[in-house]
């Protein structure tokens, strides 16, 4: 008995004393950013179980219209037309096909007039909106027509590659230590610029312009080729992928897209791992932040498994911080849980840039 | 501390299992990596050397800053899922071994009791996360921990309590012990080697079962999220050194409880 109550005193003690250590408070805590789904995001806002989350659209839209929080910071605010989602390629896949040029110069084209029809659809007034509200509710996973609206306004939809935004990034990425140093050494590029060079061409958006008042059958492949594509889970940045496959336009042009085994991914992180570096992905759309750093932490230089290039721009913008009603501003997330899609997507280099032009420190 | 040449020699043995191990799996990468060897439908050459999870364990060791953004060391996540076992695991305690006695002293107990613990027990800690994380707006993760450490806490408890050597009881009832007296000095005692054993056992499952939970209920720290955390950013180093971490804290955990058992159950062997 005496043995027994010591050590269920020492038991009380410790957790006692481990519990006051967790709940230590400092003046200068960092906000903590914990990896959620972008529903669960929603849910535990509503639940107050978070103070807020960095989201892409349509999650935002979903919280706001339902009451659950309120824009905090829109990704602009942080980068004005930071570039976002893009369309890229894996060079395995590229090596491998005969007419891979031909092949990616439609995917452009078809990036081309999904963004053009988008941009028009967008005005409340113009005969496609329905149309393309009902695109987004689709492919968003929304219910709701007004989150719908909401997250089309907050969204900038692109198809040029952005090189000086990507340089950004990279230089960002790598302020960050966010990149594996030995597997950047092992890469072989000199700086942002070099690498950014080497990851983006726009020779085929210039070829999408040259031929954009063409009719699509007119530049179809002669023989049909099967895509198989990989795209995020209800994100709106991808919207013009999914018009353009709605649309047929992708079959116009001799391209069968087929979903990637995977699809759709979580986060870009996922579908840079398990969709480009497997081969599982020949062609996908995703965030440009995974891209930079999955081509170098997850790539086995010997094989190059992991490398990808991008053909076009997605969008630009489309990100927002919200949070809960009595937030005003960042420094009060401080010692607070703020959700985000995970280490290494665009929001968490997003967040980290917001945090640093703020003066609050962020853990992940 | 070793005894005679038997441990001794056990001992060597034992290092040079370890060493071996290690070359092994240097060797098992290297030959991967220059495609001379590869296991089908696995990525081998991916798996980190023993030499890189080692450079990649003492880089990431330390809490560190760059810019805003603050990475919690290894040390700060060793730290994080201990307090989480050692919380669960009071609870456990507190509330299993008053169970587990009930339960093995009366008759009338273990009827009420048993239908529900038999059913439960079997529910494995990894189910209960969905639920932790509906309905528990905190602690999602200590309640995992409680769940893996409460029930060999319990069976073990009602082990001890039921192999109680009757004729002692008999004895303490005729010579006037209340019921409260039998339970504190007779059936305890007698069940205390159980008890700890269950503790020890506990913990294990405890541990196992953090890892999991802090995996799935997010939390900004903790050697579960750690490892998911590392995975996602490609850095697969950190992220078995993170796995060697929790296999080794594991490890000293379940020793730690064995020489605590040696120490206060001196009476046993």
């Amino acid at each position: 008995m005496k043995n027994l109550t010591k050590i269920l005193l020492v038991v009380i003690v410790t957790a006692l004393f481990a519990g006051c250590v967790e709940d230590k408070k400092t003046p200068d805590q960092p906000i903590n950013l914990v990896k959620m789904g972008g529903q669960d995001m929603v849910q535990r806002l509503g639940a107050g179980e978070i103070a807020g989350f960095i989201g892409w659209e349509p999650y935002p839209a979903i919280a706001i219209t339902k009451g659950y929080g309120k824009p905090l910071m829109y990704s602009g605010d942080i980068w004005k037309e930071h570039p976002c989602c893009v369309v890229a390629y894996d060079q395995d896949w590229y090596k491998q096909t005969e007419n891979a040029d031909e092949i990616l110069d439609r995917m452009a084209l078809v990036q081309l007039k999904s963004v053009e029809y988008i941009n028009n659809a967008k005005e409340s007034g113009s005969p496609d909106h329905d149309d393309l509200i009902n695109y987004s509710m689709a492919f968003g996973g929304m219910t709701d027509r007004a989150a719908a609206e909401m997250s089309l306004k907050d969204v900038e939809f692109v198809y040029s590659p952005n090189i000086p935004g990507t340089e950004t990034f990279i230089s960002k990425i790598m302020d960050f230590n966010i990149f594996d140093s030995a597997k950047w050494n092992q890469s072989g590029y000199v700086n942002a610029s070099d690498y950014a060079n080497n990851l983006i061409t726009d020779r085929y958006v210039k070829w999408a312009l040259q031929n954009r008042e063409k009719d699509l059958s007119s530049l179809a492949i002669k023989e049909p080729v099967t895509i198989r594509y990989g795209y995020l889970v209800n994100d709106i940045h991808e919207l013009p992928f999914y018009v353009g496959w709605q649309k047929g336009w992708f079959e116009d042009v001799g391209i069968n897209i087929t979903l990637s085994e995977g699809t759709p991914f979580q986060n870009g992180a996922f579908e840079m791992q398990k969709g480009f570096k497997t081969n599982a992905v020949d062609i996908g759309s995703l965030g440009l932040p995974p891209v930079i750093i999955h081509r170098i932490n997850s790539n086995d230089f010997a094989v190059d498994d992991a490398r990808v290039g991008v053909i076009s721009g997605m969008n630009n913008e489309g990100s927002v911080i919200v949070v809960a009603g009595n937030i005003t501003s960042l420094a009060d997330l401080r010692g607070k849980t703020v959700g985000f899609p995970g280490p290494g997507t665009i929001q968490h280099v997003l967040f980290l840039m917001a945090a640093e032009k703020a003066g609050v420190r962020v853990s992940y | 501390m070793i005894k005679n040449d038997s441990e001794r020699k056990g001992l060597i043995i034992n290092i040079l299992s370890l060493i071996g191990f290690i070359i092994f799996w240097h060797i098992l990468i290297v030959l991967a990596r220059e495609h001379i060897f590869n296991i089908p439908f696995m990525r081998l050459k991916d798996i980190p050397t023993p030499l890189e999870t080692w450079n990649a364990l003492v880089g990431s060791m330390f809490t560190q800053t760059y810019g805003p953004g603050l990475t919690y060391g290894i040390i700060d996540h060793i730290r994080a899922s201990l307090v989480r076992v050692v919380q669960g695991g009071a609870m456990a305690f507190i509330i299993g071994v008053p169970v587990g006695i009930g339960i093995g002293y009366s008759r009338l107990i273990h009827n009420i009791l048993n239908p529900i613990i038999e059913i439960v027990r079997n529910m494995p800690p990894m189910a209960w996360i969905p639920l932790a994380i509906f309905i528990l707006v905190t602690g999602g993760s200590i309640f995992i921990v409680f769940i893996g450490v409460v029930f060999p806490i319990i069976l073990n408890t009602i082990y001890g309590v039921r192999s109680t050597d009757a004729r002692l009881i008999d004895a303490a009832r005729t010579l006037g012990a209340s019921q409260v007296q039998i339970v504190a000095k007779v059936l305890i005692p007698s069940a205390f080697p159980s008890i700890i054993a269950g503790l020890r056992i506990g913990f294990g499952v405890g541990w196992m079962a953090i890892v999991a939970a802090e995996m799935v209920i997010r939390s900004p720290v903790g050697l579960g999220y750690f490892i998911w955390n590392m995975g996602d950013l490609g850095r697969y180093a950190e992220m078995v050194a993170g796995m060697i971490v929790i296999g080794v804290v594991g490890y000293i955990m379940n020793i730690s409880i064995l020489l605590l058992e040696k120490r206060l159950i001196k009476w046993v062997d």
